[in-house]
């Protein structure tokens, strides 16, 4: 039973095969129940077969969004018929707002920052958002959208109310766990408040608060199809929550798998870029 | 229409199922996970669990002509034709969405619906459907209202809140339709907007001058100033149907079970109904009762009846289920459905998912009936031979 231990050493192929089997057992497991399902009745829908769901993908993927565009599409190349497809018109949209979203986390980080580093602004601010990072933000919703529409503001401003507490609070604890003395050492080597902030404090935590935004990208996707799902015109979730309508699985399932693709190439670029940038950042 | 709108803490009024897991959960985690692998596989495969009394379980969401459900299994009325008829009916509530998605994946046996869904759900997912109560249809629950006096005419290019691919853009398509605007419809923007938010969304967005949905929804938006209705389901009677529908397979099973669980949620529906059409105060102890299902007021609910045309009797059902008028509406439905591609993308032409009628008249393909239109339960109770 050495193999069970702490100390056990599987080697290469033992690993590969070990991560890959819940892979393997799922998918067997979904397919044995589709052709279950599929025997019984010929136009199941709630589980596709694969040659379904290549078909659901293709067309998604391949066909045009608007009817009108029909004409304009057939006959042109692979990469012109996507770029006016379902999918990449989805993706663009959603996109966009996930974007603006992130981009909007970094004021967060800013103000957690300077909230550990000065008492009057702490003083000022960690109160109330300790206590706005208890409110579930979606059952505001109707005072969200008095406040902020219902076109795209509310949609981005529901992650950014969703998503920013944790992430200040996340930056405030991280600087606070700076070691003092680093920050008297700066004084007493005559730098000023700013530079101590800047230069000493936010450059160490830097690569761990980036680390935090990559862990909460989730909480923002998360946020984002609710939005899209309450109110909206285009979008994935908006594509999903229609083709449940009358259970289009067939494209649901591998536009979940789509998101999770660019969930995952998104995660994977910034753990990188995290580490190219900040060589000396150890922890992932 | 018809997607119940709040959060209902109803009791579940027959056993639920978490019940048995509890026992379940302390013979220790191996059992535990063992049976909740075997729970998975057999809803995966949706193997029936056949007990010794057969057992059915109705779903149901929380709409005007769907509460007496929930009244039919408290009252006990339920309970009682099940006993006469030797099996169990269980009855569950649902949100509306979920509840197709339970009936298609045949984990319920019976499931209240409209129409539409009926034949864009399970029909189309090749689950041979069969609607054996037609309970009532929608004489203006569903309505289109629009700010500052706009007209339909006025649409094109205006932004149109309402749940797609539904009955509410069936209405609003219809309504555009009669009054001549067919062409115009591809100029109206449809805004996707969640039924559960769609009352508040509107009301507090003036830059949104349309919106589509049903009541209680629509008693809710119409309190507010400068909102009128421009239109709504009483102009297309008889379109919106709210049925009872289960699976023909359930109706055809061998040892003749789902025959009896038919003849016994027919004969206690039309006995609610009965007591619910006892004119005067006499039916407000009924009335009271059903309107808990919404957790509506007695008002409130007496006002949402009267926007829906019930089918008290068995007969006037029998009538309505027999006319030509359900074969053209079944029609519209069906090309409504084909146009926007509820029946699914496979799907090449309308006669696809066929639909068949009492008198065995079929619309589509003969071999390809997925919706049948059955009188036989309802037509055993206005004889009185249940």
């Amino acid at each position: 039973m050495s193999f069970l231990r702490i100390h056990a050493q599987p080697g290469r192929t033992a690993i590969w095969t070990l991560s890959w089997s819940l892979f393997a057992v799922g998918l067997i497991l979904y397919f044995y129940a589709a052709q279950q399902r599929h025997r019984e009745n010929p136009d199941d829908r709630v589980m596709p077969t694969i040659a379904q769901m290549v078909r659901g993908f293709s067309d998604a993927a391949l066909k045009p969004a608007a009817e009108e565009e029909v004409q304009a599409a057939s006959g042109s190349s692979l990469l012109a018929r996507f770029r006016t497809s379902m999918l990449w018109t989805d993706t663009l949209a959603s996109g966009r707002r996930f974007l603006i979203s992130v981009a909007l986390l970094f004021p967060a980080v800013l103000l957690g920052l300077h909230m550990a580093m000065f008492p009057v602004i702490g003083a000022f601010f960690l109160r109330f958002i300790l206590f706005f990072d208890k409110i579930v933000a979606l059952s505001l919703l109707p005072i969200l959208f008095i406040a902020f529409g219902i076109d795209e503001l509310s949609k981005i401003m529901l992650i950014v109310i969703g998503v920013t507490p944790t992430i200040i609070l996340d930056t405030f604890n991280l600087t606070k766990s700076v070691p003092r003395e680093q920050i008297v050492k700066g004084f007493t080597l005559g730098a000023s408040d700013f530079s101590i902030t800047y230069r000493i404090v936010f450059k160490q935590i830097w690569p761990r608060v980036l680390n935090s935004i990559r862990l909460n990208l989730k909480a923002v996707m998360l946020f984002l199809f609710a939005g899209e799902m309450i109110a909206s015109t285009d979008g994935l979730a908006y594509r999903i929550a229609l083709l449940r309508r009358h259970m289009g699985m067939d494209t649901i399932i591998p536009y979940v798998l789509w998101v999770a693709l660019l969930l995952f190439l998104v995660d994977f670029a910034m753990n990188k870029l995290n580490h190219k940038l900040h060589p000396w950042f150890q922890e992932r | 229409m018809l997607l119940p709108q709040l959060n209902i803490s109803l009791d579940d009024l027959t056993l639920p199922s978490g019940r048995g897991s509890v026992t379940l959960a302390k013979r220790g985690t191996c059992f535990r996970s063992a049976a909740s692998i075997a729970l998975a596989i057999g809803l995966m495969a949706s193997t029936p669990v056949r007990a010794a009394t057969p057992s059915f379980t109705v779903g149901w969401s929380v709409y005007v002509g769907w509460n007496p459900y929930y009244y039919m299994a408290k009252s006990g009325i339920l309970r009682k034709w099940a006993a006469k008829y030797g099996i169990n009916i269980r009855v569950q509530r649902f949100d509306y969405a979920p509840s197709l998605d339970a009936f298609v994946a045949k984990n319920i046996d019976a499931c209240a619906m409209t129409n539409m869904e009926a034949l864009d759900m399970p029909a189309a997912a090749g689950v041979d459907t069969t609607a054996i109560i037609i309970g009532d249809y929608s004489n203006g629950n569903d309505a289109v209202i629009v700010r500052q006096n706009l007209t339909l005419a006025q649409m094109p290019g205006k932004q149109v809140m309402l749940v797609e691919k539904t009955v509410s853009q069936y209405l609003f398509e219809r309504a555009m339709a009669i009054n001549g605007l067919e062409q115009q419809i591809k100029q109206v923007h449809y805004l996707n907007t969640s039924d559960s938010d769609i009352a508040s969304a509107f009301l507090t967005n003036q830059s949104k001058p349309v919106v589509v949905t049903w009541k209680p929804l629509v008693s809710q938006i119409l309190k507010a100033k400068d909102v009128k209705v421009v239109f709504n389901s009483s102009q297309i009677p008889g379109e919106i149907l709210d049925l009872l529908v289960v699976p023909s397979e359930v109706l055809n099973r061998a040892d003749g079970s789902g025959q009896k669980f038919a003849k016994a949620i027919t004969g206690a529906w039309y006995e609610v109904l009965k007591l619910m059409s006892v004119p005067g105060p006499a039916s407000d102890k009924v009335l009271t009762d059903i309107a808990q299902a919404s957790q509506d007021s007695l008002a409130s609910y007496r006002e949402q009846l009267a926007t829906t045309h019930m089918f008290y009797t068995p007969q006037s059902a029998v009538d309505m289920a027999s006319s030509a008028d359900v074969k053209r509406t079944m029609d519209l439905v069906r090309r409504f459905c084909f146009q926007h591609g509820l029946l699914g993308e496979k799907t090449k032409s309308v006669d696809h998912v066929a639909v068949q009628f009492p008198d065995g008249a079929v619309l589509g393909r003969p071999e390809r009936i997925r919706f049948r239109f059955s009188t036989a339960y309802m037509q055993l109770a206005a004889q009185g031979k249940l």
